[in-house]
């Protein structure tokens, strides 16, 4: 796309530049970082000398910008780089950033900021009061459009594979909004209560908060939110969707076809799942033991996908997928999971006593489970499975559980909190030793497990370090039964005729869209990845459902935005860089209830307690800002947002650029015997702008400290400004000027305040800044001449200044305010030093853009075609502001009516050449 | 009592959905001051200013039309009917 020029900032000069521009039938794009054009201008309360209402100037002018034929005005976008042409023109690449928010549906009604769930600092009330990551800049925006803050998906939210948005509930919790949380995890997955039990948690590992002291308790949150569900309310909420003719049959009824059956349903699918056990759950009913997983919890998931209308038929295995097809069903999945565990491969393992886990964990589960009181029992295995079994055989009784494990503990597959909760729960471990042998007695008795001890070589496939025997180690542990839980595999000899069954048992299919060859067949979860986890199972649920709508819809197989197509995960050192400091917290408690001897199969962890639950909620930091609650997509009345917008990078062809991105107010932080930061009561000029503005923050001029009308207010001049402490030596030329305004308004708003300026000398060098000056005095402002040494605070918050009281006689006086203002000064933008990739566009002693002739050529640059407006050029007023723009704007004229006739003249010397 | 900052804004701003609730609750009986509040609730009165501020920007909490002779406004339950 083509344009006259580039305007790079929507502050008043580059306003003014555009719109002269434009007026002259230039096409102009001007870009503008944030949401609104305005810049600083329209965040003041009135203008001085004149007192006119900042709004009431600026609004005019923002809104003739963004509507003028000729501007193109790309708001929250950045100019991220500008090089020459061959042609002499300029290429400029502009990130247009995702509002999350579609323009042209969007009213401003801000319905949504309200509902949403994450609190910031408003950047545009200069951080007097929180905003939300959902905002309309201020309410003057142009255009007027809210904007959704979001830095990147959070870490908990992008780490987790079943694409369950943790920031969202965790925000959602922390606001009170524990049904909204259940209802968000429902979004992934029917297994709220399981998923809060028995999920592995790398949302927790993920955690920023972990990188300060420890990771919120994020699964014991969607347990809270669960069990309160569960607690108050029949079923899950959701509403059974008009049938859409179309039906699935899922073959296995684990976490991922439950979760498959459960968001076919929701988009109206007639869904049948086929569970060759008498139960629906797999794993979740037979091999995760109740002390973690109750029965009962399972059972109120499960009815969730059941209250959809989904058929479980139990008893029912499926050996023949092409005649389930053939019966009426539109499409199959696959999903049997890893049902049978490898086995030992010793000898002995015929031997009574000797078990599988899977088949342990399961006949527990059906109550046929053995009477191990008194027994000896060795596990083989450091898996999750091994630790489930050692616990279960110590709640049966078992004297002694020990688990036989080939690798170290820094190798074991096993969560780690479950090896510590087995530990507590008195099971022993045997490291680095494998077994050779099940020992028996003449009656075929287990009596024993021969093993070898082992030895850590190099790193295997998997990327732990291979167990080699070590020679005439072998010892026996004497033990009554054995319980083998080394590994588990897929049943699918039955598939192997329809599909393409792998040598290990796994089904091939497309590894990103779950199908198989055969169009209308899917498989998806571990009987396609081997044993992973119900959480990855979840996942994989959800992943062959939306490619199983998009096939039977005749889509192409792809848009899996929940876990293909994430915003970018956010940079925890980005995160933890918003706060200079962070205040200790005090830790969730520990919920577990674990015994030496457990007894019984009831659960080992409590549920959080609505204190802990919003404490712990409470320690989120919000790392991707918006939490992806979807609170505002639902309160939106006109469907305008969309969390799945991307950013837009585009490249632009320009004739000439003008850079006015203005300046940077001072950070009165390095001013630290003032104390602003520090007291609440020290603010800044433009914090005291926004209070008294018509849209400020507070419902008046009050104390940021306690709330209190100010009776004494005191204005710092020059607060790094005239300051080579602060490496600024340049006047602001502005400070002494907004001062006075306000000093006039905050008499106007609270007639019986004292105001005293500290000021080392007056510059009112402007059309009527003097008088302006004066009427100050007049009204009651006084004005002391001397520097302020120093600020320091009263228990009760009010200030006490020092400075030299220089028309007095220099004595050092104190005095004391309820209020100090530092009237802070300009510094340069230095963004622009990187705006230009293969030219330098030079700067001058001070960081501003440089004018070469400034005197007799304003608004030149080193760069030709290049043209500063504004401030970026050196600290202006308003009123100086736009004369400046003026004279950028005709330099830019000149510039491109020059090229413009160079290139007419360079085209008819071509044509009188082509000619002769 | 000293009102010097121990917090980082953020940290306190980031709070504020958690704290209407408490600060509602210390409503219950009637309007309030923000040192009034902090004191009901135990927390430090700058950060109940943000906090306060926050709810009155959504229509939480309403001020009443004047301060009180010490200079300090009343809050009250935007849904107590309470006069702004």
């Amino acid at each position: 796309m083509d344009y006259d020029a580039l305007v790079v900032g929507g502050g008043i000069g580059g306003m003014e530049s555009s719109l002269k521009l434009g007026d002259m039938g230039y096409k102009v794009l001007l870009v503008e970082k944030e949401p609104s054009v305005g810049g600083r201008m329209i965040l003041l309360s009135k203008v001085f000398p004149t007192l006119d209402c900042a709004s009431c100037i600026s609004g005019p002018k923002m809104s003739s910008t963004i509507n003028h034929p000729n501007i193109t005005t790309a708001s929250s976008s950045t100019v991220l780089g500008i090089r020459r042409g061959d042609d002499g023109r300029f290429l400029a690449t502009v990130k247009k950033r995702a509002t999350y928010v579609d323009p042209a549906a969007c009213t401003g009604c801000q319905e949504c900021e309200p509902v949403c769930t994450v609190a910031v600092p408003d950047q545009f009330n200069a951080d007097l009061v929180p905003r939300r990551a959902a905002f309309l800049a201020f309410p003057q925006a142009v255009p007027k459009k809210v904007v959704i803050e979001r830095a990147g998906t959070s870490p908990c939210t992008d780490t987790c594979p079943a694409g369950i948005k943790a920031h969202g509930y965790v925000a959602l919790i922390r606001n009170g909004k524990y049904e909204e949380a259940f209802q968000l995890v429902l979004e992934a997955t029917p297994l709220v209560g399981t998923l809060g039990r028995a999920c592995y948690a790398p949302c927790e590992n993920e955690c920023t908060r972990d990188d300060v002291e420890s990771s919120i308790p994020i699964r014991r949150l969607k347990r809270f939110v669960a069990d309160r569900h569960y607690a108050t309310t029949d079923g899950s909420g959701v509403s059974a969707p008009e049938p859409n003719g179309r039906r699935v049959a899922i073959v296995g009824s684990g976490p991922a076809g439950l979760t498959a059956a459960w968001q076919l349903a929701r988009l109206g699918y007639g869904v049948t799942l086929y569970e060759a056990s008498p139960e629906p759950g797999g794993f979740l009913r037979y091999a995760i033991p109740a002390y973690r997983l109750p029965q009962d919890v399972v059972e109120r998931d499960i009815a969730n996908v059941t209250a959809l209308g989904v058929t479980i038929q139990t008893n029912s295995p499926v050996t023949d997928l092409e005649a389930l097809h053939h019966s009426g069903f539109d499409a199959v999945l696959v999903a049997t999971g890893t049902p049978r565990s490898t086995t030992l491969d010793v000898p002995g393992e015929h031997l009574t006593g000797v078990r599988s886990g899977l088949d342990f964990l399961r006949d527990v589960r059906l109550g046929t489970a053995p009477d191990w009181r008194g027994r000896r029992v060795v596990v083989v295995g450091g898996g999750n499975v091994a630790m489930d079994a050692a616990r279960t055989a110590r709640r049966l009784g078992a004297s002694h559980t020990t688990i036989a494990y080939r690798r170290g503990p820094d190798e074991m597959p096993a969560m780690a909190s479950e090896v510590e909760d087995a530990r507590r729960e008195g099971v022993a471990f045997e490291f680095l030793v494998a077994p050779i042998e099940v020992v028996g007695d003449e009656s075929g008795r287990v009596t024993g497990l021969r093993c070898q001890r082992m030895a850590l070589g190099a790193p295997d496939a998997s990327g732990r370090r291979r167990p080699e025997p070590v020679e005439h180690s072998a010892f026996v542990i004497d033990c009554d039964a054995v319980i083998g839980a080394i590994g588990m595999v897929p049943d699918t000899g039955d598939f192997a005729s329809t599909l393409t069954v792998r040598t290990d048992r796994r089904i091939a299919v497309d590894p990103a869209t779950r199908q198989s060859e055969i169009g209308y067949l899917f498989a998806a979860g571990d009987v396609v990845n081997g044993a992973t986890d119900i959480t990855r199972a979840v996942g994989e649920g959800r992943r062959a459902a939306h490619m199983i709508d998009r096939y039977l819809t005749g889509r192409p197989l792809d848009g899996f935005v929940a876990l293909d197509d994430r915003l970018a995960v956010v940079d925890k050192a980005t995160v933890l860089s918003r706060q200079k400091h962070y205040t200790p917290r005090e830790a969730t408690p520990d919920t577990m209830s674990l015994a030496d001897a457990p007894i019984d199969f009831s659960e080992v962890e409590r549920v959080l307690t609505e204190i802990e639950a919003l404490a712990g909620a409470g320690g989120c930091l919000d790392c991707g800002v918006c939490s992806e609650c979807g609170q505002c997509v639902h309160a939106c009345p006109a469907d305008a947002i969309d969390l799945n917008a991307k950013d837009q990078v585009i490249e632009v062809d320009v004739g000439a650029v003008v850079v006015s991105t203005g300046y940077k107010l001072f950070a009165a932080d390095l001013k630290p015997e003032y104390g602003w930061g520090t007291y609440p009561n020290v603010i800044t000029g433009m914090q005291m702008d926004r209070l008294l503005a018509p849209t400020r923050p507070f419902n008046t001029v009050l104390r940021p400290s306690d709330g209190k009308v100010p009776e004494r207010i005191a204005y710092v001049s020059c607060t790094g400004s005239r300051d080579r402490t602060v490496d600024n030596p340049l006047c602001s030329k502005l400070c002494c000027m907004y001062s006075v305004k306000q000093n006039q308004l905050i008499m106007g708003t609270l007639p019986l305040a004292d105001v005293t300026m500290h000021y080392i000398d007056i510059r009112a060098a402007g059309k009527r800044y003097d008088e302006f000056y004066e009427q100050s005095r007049a009204m009651g402002a006084s004005y002391i001449k001397g520097r302020v040494s120093k600020i320091t605070e009263k228990d009760n918050g009010d200030l006490v200044l020092r400075y030299e009281d220089i028309e007095n006689g220099g004595a050092i006086v104190e005095a004391e305010y309820d209020l100090v203002v530092l009237a802070v000064g300009v510094q340069p933008n230095r963004e622009v030093e990187t705006l230009f990739t293969d030219e330098h566009l030079d700067l001058n002693e001070y960081y501003y853009v440089g004018e070469p002739d400034d005197d007799l050529d304003p608004g030149r640059t080193n760069i030709p075609g290049v043209f500063v407006a504004g401030a970026a050029a050196g600290a202006k007023d308003i009123v100086d502001s736009i004369t400046h723009a003026g004279a950028a704007v005709s330099q830019v004229a000149a510039y491109l009516e020059r090229r413009r006739e160079d290139d007419r003249i360079s085209r008819e010397l071509d044509t009188l050449e082509l000619s002769r | 009592m000293t009102s010097t900052i121990n917090r980082d804004v953020r940290e306190v701003i980031r709070e504020e959905p958690l704290m209407h609730r408490p600060i509602l609750e210390a409503l219950a009986n009637g309007p309030l001051t923000v040192p009034e509040i902090a004191e009901a609730i135990a927390r430090p009165s700058d950060e109940v200013m943000f906090w306060v501020m926050g709810m009155r920007r959504y229509a939480k909490l309403v001020e009443l039309r004047e301060p009180t002779d010490d200079g300090y406004f009343l809050y009250a339950d935007a849904t107590s009917g309470a006069r702004s």
